[in-house]
């Protein structure tokens, strides 16, 4: 425990100090992980406390963002002194609101349907807002600006970044103290065995109304969020790749452990900010990474981080480092050979590479990747994803191997540990 | 008179095409559980073959091999990646075919680039199959609710009249049953995995070419075809066509008309206070023809939770 309140301790000294040395683009990205990583814990409430998985989650990111801005044209107009700080509790109510409502109707159905649901309530979103413009303000979409407020302009990227810091640390305290709440708990049961809970005399169509609200409310302060730092939203906010991402940052970084989705945002969002001036297909690579994590470690990063941690005492490091160094190898040669083919389809089929082949009456121009030149049709250009695959592919069942056996003793030692510490008692017991 | 005959051909013909895809869908749910989020982009993916076939051969040839190809990518799908994360759960399979739509989007951008291509049927299939009202109707649209048709029976007369489809019913509802009496279950799944993933790939081949081909077009189609296995329930056949059926004429309708709440309203002289008031009593019901179907779905979901034809879970 004491770990824990030192690691968290820690990493809000660094959120805090760190930020005013950095440039704007980076301030700016660690506003955006911020908002990805409260969006991504709020979602969590639902899949991984009360097992409820839902891929319309941008309806209330949406529905936030745009209660904020109508708020904030009403203060721009002078109709309204309202605190710029406190501009989030709109984006609050609205999600809750429409929380409420859209989680009556999904919460009816449950597993496969009550996703279903969730997505054909966020499409509905998605194909009224472009129509509406008194609401959603048609396609073009809602603009406004940040008002001063008490001394504060709210004109730096460096503000916006505390104010976004403060209401992401506040949510994801609240929503980590809901657990340990006596409802918190009845919604792990829900998971559980809602059977059981039923016949306890909960109605737990109501409860799960409740936990969807709670959710849509908190992803509504995560719109809200956004809707400050951009100043603007329009009805993209409530498409399909919104939902998939929130989706994608939890399940890569654990949504059995409270703070996985934390963890898969900030990276998928900080990798963003890294590859996407790099490369086109960046979401090609992350959604390789997400069936990855999905095939071989279904709970996620946080999940082998909280594996790690809970099996500390017993994990014997001479055996797991050759293991892991193996396995990184192998992961590393696999990699560069995806990476590369994929670089260098996205050149060859690019409008740009068949301009040059006109260019050069239909001769096959060499490519440029890595910084280096290569033919299209070159032996050593595919000579090298090649040798890289099966260097990969072979070392690859190694890794697993040794990767097997390291673990399977980690596990032997803390089952030898536990029976350890309880045969005494057990013993104790027979004596009596 | 025009606007109900035009209107209603569109729709049946749309809802013949949804039903091309859903059948699939549901299918595959009502004998794995699996929710193939992946289902659309096998549609997206057989235009994109067919497309690519009648560049290089002929359009004819790639309306047979699309199918093909896709049905062997469902099989691979099925056998190499979901059979993997299947002792995790069904929460899981959903998990992982919904990165695949994502992996598969990303590709066709990849290679295809990130626009519409040009898929177009061959030109002596551009002629009207007949004219109503002074207006063509097109031939083509007619083939793609033929194909659907002969789909829809030949996939009845296989279910209900083969030996196949004997096992296949049997390993719906009793799989360890079913396993118990020596027939490969597995194989089955993979061999109806396959199908239903042809048969998107084909509805995909013959839409493509009428239809614009990009690679938004799985999401756009597969949150329909979602709406469809809802409202009809999940697992059922007769439940997705009617379904289909049903979206398609609706969206076909609401795209010609007007109406709106003011109008209603007008009805009994209120009218202009609603027309005054702005905002949701003025939108057409043609500008949110795209939303019918999901109002549709929660309406269904208020009344029969079920869906149309389904069972209670």
């Amino acid at each position: 425990m004491l770990a824990r309140i030192v690691t968290i301790a820690a990493i809000l000294v660094v959120l805090v100090a760190v930020p005013p040395l950095l440039d704007i683009g980076w301030q700016n990205a660690m506003t955006n992980m911020l908002i990805a990583s409260l969006f991504a814990v709020a979602f969590n409430l639902l899949i991984g406390q009360a097992g409820l998985l839902s891929f319309g989650h941008a309806a209330f990111f949406g529905v936030g963002a745009f209660a904020t801005l109508h708020l904030m044209v009403v203060i721009e107009d002078g109709g309204l002194a309202f605190p710029t700080p406190l501009l989030p509790l709109a984006g609050a109510a609205g999600g809750f609101v429409i929380g409420a409502f859209a989680g009556y109707f999904a919460t009816m159905r449950s597993g496969v349907y009550f996703a279903l649901v969730t997505l054909a309530i966020a499409e509905l979103f998605h194909s009224l807002a472009p129509h509406w413009d008194g609401l959603f303000g048609g396609e073009a979409g809602l603009s406004s600006m940040r008002m001063p407020w008490g001394g504060l302009v709210y004109g730096s990227s460096l503000e916006v970044y505390y104010l976004a810091l403060g209401w992401t640390v506040l949510s994801v305290f609240l929503l980590w103290a809901y657990t340990r709440t006596p409802f918190g708990r009845l919604t792990l049961a829900l998971r559980d065995n809602e059977q059981r809970v039923r016949f306890m005399g909960y109605n737990a169509h109501s409860t799960k109304v409740i936990i969807f609200a709670v959710s849509a409310m908190f992803s509504g302060v995560a719109g809200a969020l956004l809707a400050i730092s951009n100043e603007t939203a329009n009805y993209t906010l409530f498409s399909t790749h919104v939902s998939a991402q929130v989706v994608l940052h939890t399940f890569v970084g654990g949504s059995t452990v409270f703070f996985g989705p934390v963890i898969g945002a900030s990276v998928f969002t900080l990798f963003a900010f890294f590859v996407s001036d790099v490369t086109r297909s960046w979401l090609l690579y992350q959604g390789l990474i997400f069936v990855l994590v999905m095939l071989y470690a279904p709970h996620g990063i946080g999940g082998l981080v909280d594996a790690h941690r809970r099996h500390w005492s017993q994990l014997r490091w001479s055996e797991l480092a050759p293991a892991y160094g193996l396995a990184a190898l192998s992961g590393l040669a696999l990699s560069g050979a995806t990476i590369f083919l994929v670089e260098a389809f996205e050149i060859l089929f690019s409008p740009e590479y068949d301009a040059a082949r006109r260019r050069a009456d239909g001769a096959w121009p060499p490519f440029e990747l890595f910084g280096l030149d290569w033919q299209a049709f070159g032996i050593v250009t595919w000579a090298v994803p090649v040798l890289l695959a099966a260097a990969g592919l072979l070392l690859l069942p190694r890794a697993r191997r040794a990767l097997r056996q390291a673990w399977d003793g980690v596990l032997e030692r803390t089952e030898a540990d536990r029976t350890g510490s309880v045969s005494p008692e057990l013993a104790g017991a027979a004596e009596r | 008179m025009e606007f109900l005959i035009v209107s209603t051909l569109n729709g049946v013909i749309y809802g013949l095409l949804l039903f091309m895809v859903s059948s699939g869908l549901t299918l595959i749910f009502g004998m794995m559980g699996v929710l193939n989020f992946a289902h659309a982009s096998f549609y997206m993916v057989g235009a994109y073959i067919a497309y690519t076939i009648t560049a290089l051969v002929d359009f004819w040839v790639g309306l047979l091999v699309a199918p093909i190809l896709v049905g062997l990518l469902g099989v691979l799908v099925e056998r190499y990646l979901l059979r993997r994360v299947h002792e995790h759960g069904h929460a899981h399979e959903l998990l992982l075919t919904f990165g695949l739509a994502f992996i598969f989007e990303e590709l066709v951008k990849l290679f295809y680039g990130d626009f519409p291509v040009n898929y177009a049927m061959p030109d002596y299939l551009r002629f009207p199959a007949f004219t109503v009202f002074g207006t063509d109707y097109p031939f083509y649209r007619i083939f793609i609710g033929l194909v659907a048709v002969a789909m829809f029976v030949a996939l009845y007369l296989l279910l209900s009249r083969t030996r196949a489809g004997l096992v296949v019913r049997a390993a719906e509802r009793l799989p360890s049953m079913a396993e118990a009496l020596g027939h490969n279950v597995p194989l089955v799944f993979m061999g109806v995995f396959g199908t239903g993933a042809a048969f998107a790939g084909l509805g995909g081949a013959v839409a493509g070419a009428f239809f614009p081909t990009n690679p938004n077009m799985a999401l756009e189609l597969g949150v329909i075809v979602f709406v469809v296995v809802v409202v009809g329930g999940l697992g059922s056949l007769e439940g997705s066509l009617i379904a289909s059926l049903m979206i398609g004429l609706f969206s076909s309708f609401a795209v010609g008309l007007d109406w709106s709440l003011a109008g209603l309203f007008s009805l009994v002289g209120l009218g202009e206070w609603a027309r005054s008031l702005g905002g949701v009593f003025t939108l057409t019901l043609s500008s949110i023809s795209g939303t019918i179907p999901f109002l549709l779905m929660l309406i269904v979901l208020l009344v029969r939770p079920a869906g149309l034809m389904g069972e209670r879970n």
